[in-house]
């Protein structure tokens, strides 16, 4: 029998570990198809927090339709950043250019300058301390299951995570954006060849991948009770750690990689003092860095 | 016969270099038409400019009589062009049957028994990954991926590259087939000879302009052509 204080580390660990997911879905898909990497993914995260808390004092609906405005948030802030900081640096559609290294630069920074931009408008706007949250709309209420005790909120953010990667791998597998999606992430060239309209995909991934990383940010503002302009920092670099775990572009592998992320920091603060929890991240990232420069399930998984 | 696709006067620079100079092309409906020359004279450019990859700085391509040099790829695609371009660029991490479906864009699988019968070695492998196939099938694959929308003109560009001698007539029979399908086809072709026998217009490119052009038979039997790319002594016409 295993030790009640474990399983309750792990009960905790899943629910990390799947919003890391949630995260890393977001970085992966629009690796995926442009080989960049979003450095404001941290801050759209950030934007689904305060969007459902804007929600919550104004009119109070219910948690589902918090979520749901989270989403929204998300996809219009995947929309405009899509936009503003990767669109206008695609002006040649030929094998060379669209998915470029000088692009990759460009948009390395016009990201990062999107996320700097967005954190100090919020904190302009909101003031860098916590936000206080309704109480009611907590999620951390506790559910004792034998001798251990989660809250509700960790089953929650399961159940969510778990809707949210079947819809995914639904829409990726089964319906025609989805096979445009993972066409472009294949070869952007041949798609256009085979009549995709490859901007509208590219907008539409950071659309879905945005949704998921805000949605990731309510569920975790309402599990702690903490809202504020820079808690995207630190989710955004577990997400790429699981990414680059993953392989870079593979969902499955980054989904898989950011649970055993979750699960291990939970589980590190057993043996280590919790604040030191993050260092969990940053070794896992060095030690696939050295031994899996590929990810942990090698070359030939099936990206996307 | 009515022309189907009509390019006039294109010109092509990228950066400084001017890639293609003055191209005038047109292919009859239901016709073949082959684009000839050595390796780097600017033959998949001109591919690229009709399919929309890269856009033309002067002249028009002209889709039954629409001008659509300025369109976007998806856009030319819609219009019914479609190309299997050079290095095939197939989704080498999906089935052969996702790159069909793929190809076929709104129509599903409504062409997929047509293809598969034109390409009965794509059958068998359908749940295969296309990567994981040999280039010679790949080159099936992308050829009838580019047939699974029904195009109106199919562009080909060097569709024999790295096949056996053996498909190198496959194919050259296909393209017949296709014809007799009702398709147009624009071929580009370093195999010369292949390509000259089943063409019925040929233009020979070199530096980026048109140096000869012609009947196939006529360019088949032209002392220029046979010199530089038919090894120097004239062949008999099929
Ligand atoms: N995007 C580009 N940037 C710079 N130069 C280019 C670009 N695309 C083509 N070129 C140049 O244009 C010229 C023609 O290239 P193209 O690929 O059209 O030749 P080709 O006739 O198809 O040759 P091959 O028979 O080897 O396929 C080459 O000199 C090539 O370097
Ligand atoms: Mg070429």
């Amino acid at each position: 029998m295993l030790d009640p204080y474990i399983l309750q580390q792990l009960a905790i660990g899943l629910s990390l570990g799947m919003i890391y997911a949630l995260m890393a879905i977001g970085f992966t898909l629009i690796f995926g198809v442009l080989n960049v990497v979003n450095f404001a993914h941290g801050e759209v995260y950030t934007i689904g927090a305060f969007a459902g808390l804007m929600a919550i004092s104004a009119f109070g609906p219910p948690l589902l339709v918090v979520l749901f405005i989270a989403l929204a948030a998300g996809a219009l802030a995947g929309f405009g950043l899509e936009r503003l900081a990767f669109r206008p640096f695609r002006r040649f559609s030929d094998e060379a250019s669209l998915k470029s290294r000088a692009m990759r630069e460009a948009t390395l920074m016009s990201s990062l300058a999107m996320s700097i931009i967005a954190r100090e408008a919020m904190e302009m706007i909101f003031g860098s301390q916590f936000q206080t949250v309704d109480l009611a709309y907590l999620i951390n209420k506790p559910i004792h299951i034998g001798p251990i005790t989660i809250v509700n909120g960790d089953l929650i953010i399961l159940g969510v995570t778990l809707v949210m990667l079947g819809g995914l791998q639904w829409l990726l597998k089964k319906s025609p954006i989805g096979l445009s999606i993972r066409a472009v992430s294949n070869n952007a060239l041949g798609a256009k060849y085979c009549g995709i309209n490859t901007d509208r995909t590219i907008i539409i991934t950071f659309v879905i991948g945005s949704a998921m990383g805000a949605l990731a940010g309510i569920l975790v503002g309402l599990y702690y009770g903490a809202i504020f302009p820079s808690m995207g920092f630190t989710p955004g670099i577990k997400a790429f750690v699981a990414m680059v775990m993953g392989g870079l572009s593979s969902v499955p592998g980054a989904v898989i990689s950011a649970i055993i992320l979750g699960l291990s920091e939970s589980l590190s603060t057993s043996f280590m003092p919790s604040v030191w929890s993050d260092m969990v991240a940053y070794a896992f990232l060095l030690l696939t860095l050295i031994f899996f420069p590929q990810g942990l399930f090698g070359a030939r998984r099936e990206r996307v | 016969m009515s022309n189907i696709l009509e390019i006039k006067n294109l010109s092509l620079k990228i950066g400084i270099q001017d890639i293609l100079h003055d191209i005038s092309v047109t292919v009859p409906e239901q016709g073949i038409v082959s684009v000839l020359g050595a390796n780097g004279v600017g033959k998949t450019s001109l591919m690229r400019c009709i399919s929309g990859i890269y856009h033309a700085t002067g002249g028009e391509i002209l889709l039954q009589g629409e001008d659509i040099s300025k369109l976007k790829s998806h856009e030319i695609v819609e219009r019914g062009i479609m190309q299997a371009p050079e290095g095939r660029q197939i989704f080498s991490n999906m089935t052969v049957l996702e790159n069909l479906v793929i190809g076929a864009g709104p129509l599903g699988r409504q062409e997929l028994d047509h293809v598969l019968a034109l390409f009965p070695r794509l059958e068998e492998r359908l749940k295969q990954q296309a990567g994981s196939m040999s280039g010679g099938e790949q080159q099936m694959l992308c050829i009838g991926r580019a047939l699974m929308r029904k195009p109106k003109v199919l562009l080909l560009d060097e569709p024999s590259l790295g096949l056996a001698p053996r498909l190198v007539g496959f194919i050259c029979e296909l393209v017949s087939k296709i014809r007799a399908e009702g398709y147009a086809v624009l071929l580009v072709e370093q195999n010369v000879k292949a390509a000259l026998r089943i063409s019925d217009t040929a233009s020979v490119i070199e530096h980026g302009k048109i140096v000869i052009e012609g009947d196939a038979s006529a360019l088949a039997n032209d002392p220029r052509v046979a010199e530089a790319y038919l090894g120097g002594h004239v062949h008999e016409t099929a």
